[in-house]
């Protein structure tokens, strides 16, 4: 469900390597060449491409919680079949994603661990709250579908396992799309009550889904390793505007209004405004927008959203409550990943 | 044969709930672990499994469904507490504990084995055919419970002592799954549940305790009494009251509206 472009990557130590080295692996990346866990890297690749990884690995499984909360409450047998499915998919994901992040040299403890004591980050999106069912219908349709935008240009980069797990990934997203589009069509076309829901949801989900691609790009984002390595292929403001422009008239067809929202500490909307920018630039094709806003993404991102505290406390319980299990079946291994 | 004798019509669908709730209500639990699991790899087998429970249940409502003129969701969402034939071993929240998750495992599905083995030889040949379906994959869920109850009994001092404790508070509980529909004898009779008493209590207690010896954990069991008024009945714990009110919660803002 995540994507990992608001991961903060600052890689500049490459004085060490090897010139010859470094210029030949440079040189593969710009032939377009897939760079496997074996070959020869730049110890700043590997470590970048360990913290991308991790990092998205923690945001699936950390994104399993909001709507994990709602499997027990899925209002037909249809929906809550699909939606414990959807959520297995992304503790699936996590899985593929931590084994490659296992591959590039940390233990699968060791990234549990860091992750409930804050060490290490997951996609901000995950902390902001789902009140009802129309929330998970928004996260599905609006979150994984910039999810897969942002995938797919991940799926172009250069590191050989991550490649093809996005491929792979972005397969099975493209259900969980579908079946987040269906969601909110039902409700659009359902009761007054039902079309009501899906709209405060839809408040409550759409600035999050803006600055889900992270923050403005720097002026030289493209020069940077990350994008110099095909760690990551595109810019964030790009995607963003990708994103707008797929998705704000599609909302506008289905009968939604887009607003410029306030919101209380705890996430929910306490007044809202049209989005008085929003239109189409019919000269640059685009969909004009206000920006959101960055200061409350970055308030979000340092723990200070709804739900930060709620997300790594239940983690923190999973992970707890499952020690000794993984004692009595890893015999004591626990630091070691369990065997393929 | 596909239709029902008006007077089997009753415990024909009573019989069936059993089933359905049973497997409904134990998918419900089971799916909860989504997320939370104590291994990524075993929460996705788990979630399987339990995608499995609510999928069965979702087929024999239909089937239900088809008798009684209902929607497989009005069965599952829009009954009354009293009107669910569950067993309340099903009904007990695990409390996110493993070893109780995965003792009621070993009780539930070896049980439901048993009943889909013998429901699979009903002349109803619609219930027929789905039972011997639903059995193929129930003897997964049996193989993952036994392998499991093997591990953690065999695993650390702590792990025994936790999946004893377990086993303890459910077993006791676990018998009442035996608990007949009213008129269960009739379409015994009438072959739409061949052999429903014919020593299922007995063959399922020495199945279980040949697991549980395996697995070095201590097992007392007691066979059911000969009077019962229990959830096949519709007499329920307060856990499935609290169970329905958040399992229908967004159901019942709008019952006749499709979500």
């Amino acid at each position: 469900m995540s994507g990992s472009s608001n991961v903060g990557m600052h890689i500049d130590h490459v004085a060490d390597e090897d010139p010859q080295k470094l210029a030949e692996f440079e040189a593969r990346i710009d032939a377009g060449e897939l760079i496997e866990p074996d070959d020869w890297m730049p110890a700043a690749y590997r470590k970048g491409m360990l913290k991308m990884a991790e990092h998205h690995a923690n945001s699936e499984i950390i994104g399993a919680l909001p709507e994990g909360e709602w499997i027990t409450r899925a209002p037909s047998l249809r929906r809550k079949l699909a939606l414990t499915a959807k959520v297995q998919d992304e503790i699936g994901h996590g899985q593929m994603l931590y084994r490659i992040s296992q591959d590039l040299g940390k233990t699968r403890d060791q990234m549990l661990r860091d992750l409930i004591t804050g060490r290490t980050k997951y996609h901000n999106v995950f902390n902001y709250p789902a009140p009802t069912w129309g929330d998970i219908a928004m996260i599905q349709w609006l979150i994984d579908g910039a999810a897969i935008m942002n995938q797919k240009t991940l799926a172009d980069g250069a590191f050989g396992p991550y490649v093809r797990t996005m491929r792979r990934i972005n397969m099975e997203e493209a259900f969980h799309f579908k079946s987040g589009e269906d969601m909110v069509l039902t409700l659009m076309t359902g009761t007054q009550r039902q079309r009501e829901m899906c709209q405060e949801a839809f408040d409550r989900w759409w600035y999050p889904s803006i600055m889900f691609f992270g923050p403005p790009d720097k002026p030289n984002s493209e020069q940077l390793p990350p994008m110099r390595w095909r760690m990551k292929t595109e810019l964030n403001d790009s995607l963003r505007q990708r994103f707008v422009n797929r998705f704000a008239p599609a909302a506008l067809d289905l009968g939604l209004k887009i607003h410029i929202v306030t919101k209380d500490p705890d996430g929910i909307v306490t007044s809202k405004t049209p989005d008085k920018n929003l239109r189409l630039n019919e000269q640059t094709g685009n969909w004009q927008f206000t920006a959101p806003d960055w200061d409350e993404f970055y308030r979000v991102i340092r723990g200070h959203g709804p739900c930060n505290r709620k997300r790594l406390a239940l983690r923190r319980l999973s992970y707890e409550q499952g020690r000794w299990v993984r004692k009595a079946v890893l015999k004591g291994s626990t630091a070691l990943p369990p065997a393929a | 044969m596909t239709s029902i004798r008006q007077d089997l019509k009753e415990p024909f669908a009573d019989l069936l709930l059993s089933v359905a709730d049973d497997k409904f209500i134990l998918g419900h639990r089971n799916s909860d672990w989504t997320g939370l699991a104590p291994m990524l790899e075993e929460d996705i087998a788990f979630s399987s499994l339990a995608q499995d429970e609510i999928a069965h249940a979702k087929a024999l409502y239909e089937l239900i469904g088809g008798l009684l003129g209902r929607s497989a969701d009005e069965l599952a969402f829009g009954r009354a507490l009293e009107g669910y034939r569950c067993a309340t071993i099903v009904e007990l929240p695990d409390e996110f504990d493993w070893a109780t998750a995965i003792c009621r495992q070993l009780l539930c599905n070896r049980f439901d084995a048993l009943r889909l083995a013998r429901l699979a030889r009903s002349t109803h040949k619609p219930l027929a055919d789905l039972a011997s379906r639903l059995a193929a994959e129930q003897r997964i869920h049996v193989e993952h419970a036994d392998s499991w109850i093997v591990r953690l009994g065999a695993g650390t001092e702590d792990s025994r002592r936790r999946m004893q404790r377990a086993l303890d508070a459910l077993a006791p509980e676990a018998p009442m799954l035996f608990e007949p529909v009213d008129g269960q004898e009739r379409l015994e009779s009438a072959g739409l549940y061949p052999l429903a008493a014919t020593d299922m209590f007995q063959e399922w207690s020495e199945s279980i305790a040949a697991v549980t010896g395996k697995a070095g954990l201590r097992l007392t069991i007691q066979p059911p009494a000969a009077q019962t008024n229990g959830g096949r009945h519709g007499r329920h714990s307060k856990h499935l009251a609290e169970l329905l009110d958040e399992m229908c919660e967004v159901y019942r803002l709008e019952p006749n509206a499709a979500w």
